[in-house]
């Protein structure tokens, strides 16, 4: 403590006021202000207030950036998994091959010199090797992983039959990727060898000109020469399993679901401020009946009759299936707000500052607009937060079961929905929806808890 | 045995300069700010002041209640029959809370466990500090419930505390706090939520259980009129120091402190002319995110000195064992606290 | 007590009533032919059809002979499946889907009182931030992305294992039900376990836990006998609730792991069109989850005593 050394009669003179007795040195909050701070001093709430913002820009300005349709099928690249641009080598149409025959001259138990005869295309791979004296016979496996060292050789893809035949030709289904070719002897009962010669391939995409054209790769008039590496379509996060680009789906699926996501809470919400404050305010008999029917509406298995209701309104062709999807969802999820509304008003209306601005002459409108609104509207701004991962996760759920949007319209629930089929060999189909499902559904709750915990006003002025 | 019994002038329970912060969003509180007081066997202290000042984070942190983080004890001792039960965090330990201190608190309703019988939460004291089996600790504690003046107290020991009212839920209050016949009783304003009929009764309550056990009572209010039927002793707390400290008869009249003068200004009594309304203290107490370096009244007293803002009061012994923290009773300070009478009475 | 509960199942049956005209005159409203699926071919087998399924009379007459056989307990014959009464059905798939249910609410429960202890407890310390995180997981990803992923997670653990630790789909015995009700409870684990640990943060601030400190009891009497009793009451009051959401999150699950249970019967009909059987399984589901309610609110009465006196 500063207990000065000495002190004069004048430090004991009577002290001049400043009267600033009332001044805070703490900068005063409205309600909003105080809100508004503690949701900004929430790193988890503003994140996720981020991510929401850059969903809905990736919903709605995603087709302008992205421009590639989203029903469009890519048929040379189905399921295929999030790859850099793939390019196409232009060749000669296919033509038939004789074949390479010559006389052998080593003897062994496997063939030797192993070789390509021509570049390796999509079109064809043609292998030669050097003849084996007394075989009957060479069989030839292709595998895409090494054969090594468990003799996995793979498909058996032919023989060729005589020692001197020395070469095949593979034209099934050629992918453009790393393949292992065998060759195994057959001896003179015509019986394989357990010794076998191998050795990888490269395969490159080709295409002939008019291959190229009807694919839809180039244009009719755009001049081609054999040679030539075309770019085809790219596809940055793949393909689903209809070769229909997935990025395209995603951004035309996040107008699906994120519509059905926010559009149907609001309706909602709004529907259940209206019914809830006719009931609150009105009071009395029709307050109880409107309640009591209230509670019929929670009382309905909520997946069952979104179910019977979609089906109710039925499908027409053509249409995508959103709008009924909306309206049942409306239908069966207001009665929740409503509950809560009228709660709010028959709470605020025997609260003490109601009643002595009613004692100081307030009209209703005043006390609406003043008291129960400002009042009521946190509660409400969290409800519909925390009503948007449920109506994403209702319409994900629906599509699931195949009661969802209707194809080919895109919904994130639907693209799970197809992913699964092909979970275990291409999970890059179930992993993106699913991935983008879960990250709107976690925002919206984590900016809901932090938008609860920042009007909650018992929290106010702490941490 | 115990200290106080070896030694009769020996206070039971000594708090020496006890300093306490809390970490809050807005900076750190300095809550208490070296508080000392002293109570005796078989006496009780009142501890006084204005919400905030600072009455009941003094001694729930004594007793190790506050919440740490963010409350935190940074100085000083509290010896409890000389033991430090601060520094050594002993408090913790069974012996000292509901054992050697037993304590009540300001709102009965919710003070009570709404899911377990009234007499088990008696018993449960007596099981853990006296080894009692369920059985005897349940019979210990429908006689404690009647000594605390509770009709009927077998039946009303197996009752849960909803079915109790008020002023009950505060008699079983203090019964699970006397169960184990405590050296110290920490009341923390025990009758500020209940009727006034009601905290009457209360307080005769406690007079007379000290009477019987010889407990030393810390009773902690911001009505001198309860201060005036309970005290031996009291502390005028304010801004989370203690001002002025005596006996009932030095604060009340012959306070030492303009604060004690104000708050007793502030209170009707009698005496009180019909036409006179009451004198309000005018201003707020400072802010205690930065307490000022002088004196803490310095803004709200109409006495002050240009030495009070910047220099902080020496605490100065203005009769034996009556204490005031006040410019005041400096030899150079032109008014004398016999002026100060006046001017209030005037 | 008794009054209470008479009052409650008389207005279980009110509400029942109300889902079965719902159900009723949504499906009336489906578009198309109910018939569609039949073999329809000629008038006289068409006749004869809409008069065994009551087709041919008024929509009144048909709702009021719908109520009467529902209070009789008959929902009528599968339009699909030959001769087989609704009934049946129900009887078959639904012990299937209980047992699921019953599995999962009990892992939700137990797991979420647990793990939202744990989290008070350690709150702000690393095993409440790493369960926090596992369980804004569990709610942000959605049922039948969890199913898929368990049944996944399984076929890699029984081929690393080189032998079927548990089978991936199917029922029959213990061992089909382990994987799928842990999946089916896992979303309202991560609900309960969230509520849990509010729940005990509040009460680790009130005033009560504040006495029974001041008393002098041990940390761990002060935990069981006074915070756990009190923080698991509102977990309860949001059982009814959660088994809702457990037994429609059963479809998924049903789906994924082949399970025959009324969940699947339900999407199998729907897909169908199956008329008695979607109404027959809606009607009784909602009576079911109607009931369950009751018993929970019942229930919770007997371990609240605040509440028991009411």
């Amino acid at each position: 403590m500063s207990t000065p050394a000495h002190l004069t009669p004048a430090d004991f003179a009577p002290a001049v006021m400043e009267r600033h007795v009332h001044a805070i040195s703490r900068p005063s909050l409205s309600y909003w202000q105080d809100a508004v701070r503690r949701l900004r001093a929430n790193w988890r709430a503003m994140t996720s207030l981020g991510v929401v913002i850059g969903l809905c820009i990736f919903a709605v300005a995603g087709p302008w950036i992205w421009q590639v349709d989203p029903a469009a099928q890519d048929v040379d690249q189905i399921s295929q998994g999030p790859s850099l641009p793939a390019t196409a080598l232009i060749v000669e149409p296919g033509t038939a091959w004789a074949g390479v025959t010559k006389e052998p001259t080593a003897s062994g138990d496997v063939v030797a010199n192993l070789r390509l005869a021509e570049p390796a295309t999509t079109q064809t791979v043609r292998l030669t090797w050097e003849p084996v004296v007394g075989a009957t016979g060479y069989v030839v496996y292709r595998s895409i992983y090494d054969p090594a060292p468990d003799r996995a050789l793979g498909l058996p893809l032919g023989d060729s039959l005589g020692a001197n035949r020395v070469s095949y030709e593979d034209r099934l289904d050629l992918k453009p990727q790393r393949y292992w070719y065998s060759v195994v002897v057959l001896d003179a009962n015509g019986a394989e060898q357990q010794a076998y010669e191998t050795f990888s391939v490269d395969v490159v995409r080709a295409a002939s000109i008019e291959e190229a054209q009807a694919r839809g790769w180039t244009t009719q008039d755009a001049a081609l020469t054999v040679g030539t590496q075309l770019t085809l379509p790219f596809h940055p996060l793949g393909t689903d399993y209809l070769g229909r680009d997935m990025l395209a789906r995603l951004i035309y699926g996040a107008r699906v679901s994120l519509f059905i996501g926010v559009v149907a809470p609001i309706l909602f919400v709004l529907i259940g401020i209206v019914y809830g404050s006719i009931a609150g305010f009105v009071g009395g008999r029709l307050d109880q009946v409107l309640m009591r029917f209230a509670e019929f509406v929670i009382a309905l298995p909520f997946l069952l009759f979104m179910i019977l209701f979609k089906i109710a309104f039925g499908i027409g062709p053509g249409e995508s299936g959103v709008i009924p999807m909306l309206v049942a969802l409306v239908i069966l999820d207001w009665p929740p707000t409503a509950r809560l509304v009228r709660g709010q008003i028959l709470q605020i209306r025997q609260e003490g500052y109601v009643s002595a601005s009613q004692l100081l002459g307030a009209k209703t409108g005043y006390l609406v607009f003043r008291h129960m609104i400002p009042n009521t509207l946190g509660v409400i701004l969290v409800t519909l937060t925390f009503a948007v991962p449920s109506a994403i996760f209702t319409e994900a759920f629906l599509s699931f079961i195949g009661m969802g949007v209707a194809p080919p319209t895109p919904s994130w629930g639907s693209m799970a929905n197809d992913g699964i089929r092909t979970m275990l060999s291409h999970p890059h189909e179930l992993i993106f929806p699913a991935v983008l499902i879960s990250i709107a559904v976690l925002a919206f709750n984590l900016l809901g808890d932090g938008l609860r915990d920042a009007l909650d006003v018992r929290m106010r002025g702490r941490e | 045995m115990t200290a106080s019994a070896a030694n009769p002038v020996a206070p039971v329970l000594d708090v020496k300069d006890l300093h306490v912060e809390f970490d809050t969003y807005g900076g750190i509180v300095k809550a208490v700010r070296g508080v000392s007081f002293d109570v005796h066997a078989g006496k009780t202290l009142a501890i006084v002041g204005e919400s905030g000042c600072g009455k009941s984070v003094t001694v729930q942190s004594i007793m190790g209640l506050i919440p740490m983080p963010p409350g935190r004890i940074t100085r000083g001792t509290a010896m409890l029959d000389g033991v430090d039960i601060v520094q050594q965090k002993i408090v913790n330990g069974r012996d000292i809370r509901g054992n050697r201190v037993g304590m009540i608190f300001q709102d009965p309703m919710s003070a009570l466990n709404p899911t377990m019988r009234v007499g088990d939460q008696i018993a449960e004291t007596l099981q853990v500090h006296r080894g009692y089996s369920k059985r005897q600790a349940f019979d210990r504690a429908v006689e404690v419930l009647t000594l605390a003046n509770i009709p009927e107290a077998d039946k009303r020991a197996r009752q849960y505390p909803f079915a109790f009212s008020g002023g009950m839920l505060q008699r079983a209050m203090i019964a699970i706090a006397i169960a184990c016949e405590p050296a110290v009783l920490i009341a923390d304003e025990p009758t500020t939520a209940l009727d006034v009929t009601i905290q009457a009764q209360i307080l005769d309550l406690l007079k007379d259980l000290q009477r019987r056990n010889g407990m030393a009572i810390v009773l902690i209010t911001h009505d001198l009129g309860v201060v005036a039927r309970m005290a031996d002793d009291v502390s005028v707390m304010y801004a989370g120091e203690i001002v002025e400290t005596g006996s009932v008869d030095d604060v009340f009249y012959r306070a030492a402190h303009p604060y004690t003068l104000g708050l007793k200004a502030a209170m009707p009594s009698s005496t009180t002319p019909k036409d006179q309304g009451l004198r309000p203290i005018e201003g707020t107490p400072p802010d205690l995110f930065a307490p000022p370096d002088g004196c803490g009244y310095f803004a709200r007293c109409p006495h002050a000195m240009r030495v009070c803002g910047p220099s902080h009061p020496p605490n100065v012994e203005v009769d034996p064992r009556h204490n005031a923290l006040c410019w005041l009773h400096h030899p150079d300070a032109p008014r004398t606290v016999s002026e100060l009478h006046r001017r209030v009475q005037a | 007590m008794l009054a209470y509960t008479f009052k409650r199942l008389i207005q279980g049956v009110i509400t029942v009533w109300f889902i079965a005209t719902a159900t009723f005159f949504a499906m009336h409203a489906v578009p198309g032919d109910p018939l569609a699926n039949e073999r329809a071919t000629t008038e006289a087998i068409r006749k004869n059809l809409e008069a065994r399924y009551g087709l041919d009379r008024p929509v009144t007459e048909q709702y009021v002979l719908f109520l009467g056989n529902m209070m009789r307990g008959d929902f009528g014959i599968s339009f699909t499946q030959e001769n087989r009464r609704v009934n049946d059905i129900i009887r078959e798939s639904f012990p299937v889907s209980a047992t699921l249910g019953i599995l999962a609410v009990a892992f939700a429960a137990f797991g979420g009182v647990v793990w939202g202890a744990l989290t008070a407890i350690y709150r702000n310390r690393l095993p409440d931030l790493v369960i926090t995180f596992l369980v804004i997981l569990g709610i942000s990803v959605p049922g039948f992305v969890v199913a898929a992923l368990g049944q996944l997670a399984l076929v890699d653990i029984n081929a690393w294992l080189g032998f079927s630790l548990l089978p991936i789909a199917g029922w029959g015995s213990i061992r089909h039900m382990i994987v799928p009700s842990m999946v089916l409870g896992l979303g309202t684990m991560a609900y309960l376990t969230r509520l849990m640990r509010s729940s005990m943060l509040e009460i680790t601030n009130s005033d009560f836990i504040r006495t029974a400190r001041a008393k002098g009891l041990p940390p761990t009497r002060i935990f069981l006998k006074h915070q756990l009793r009190n923080a698991i009451l509102p977990v309860i009051t949001v059982l009814g609730p959660s088994i809702a959401a457990i037994t429609t999150g059963g479809f998924v699950v049903e789906l994924v792991f082949a399970i025959p249970g009324l969940g699947r019967s339900f999407v199998q009909s729907v897909q169908q069109l199956d008329y008695t059987v979607i109404m027959g399984t809606t009607v009784f589901y909602g009576a079911f989850l109607v009931f369950m309610v009751i018993v929970v609110d019942l229930l919770y009465g007997l371990i609240d005593p605040r509440v028991r006196l009411e």
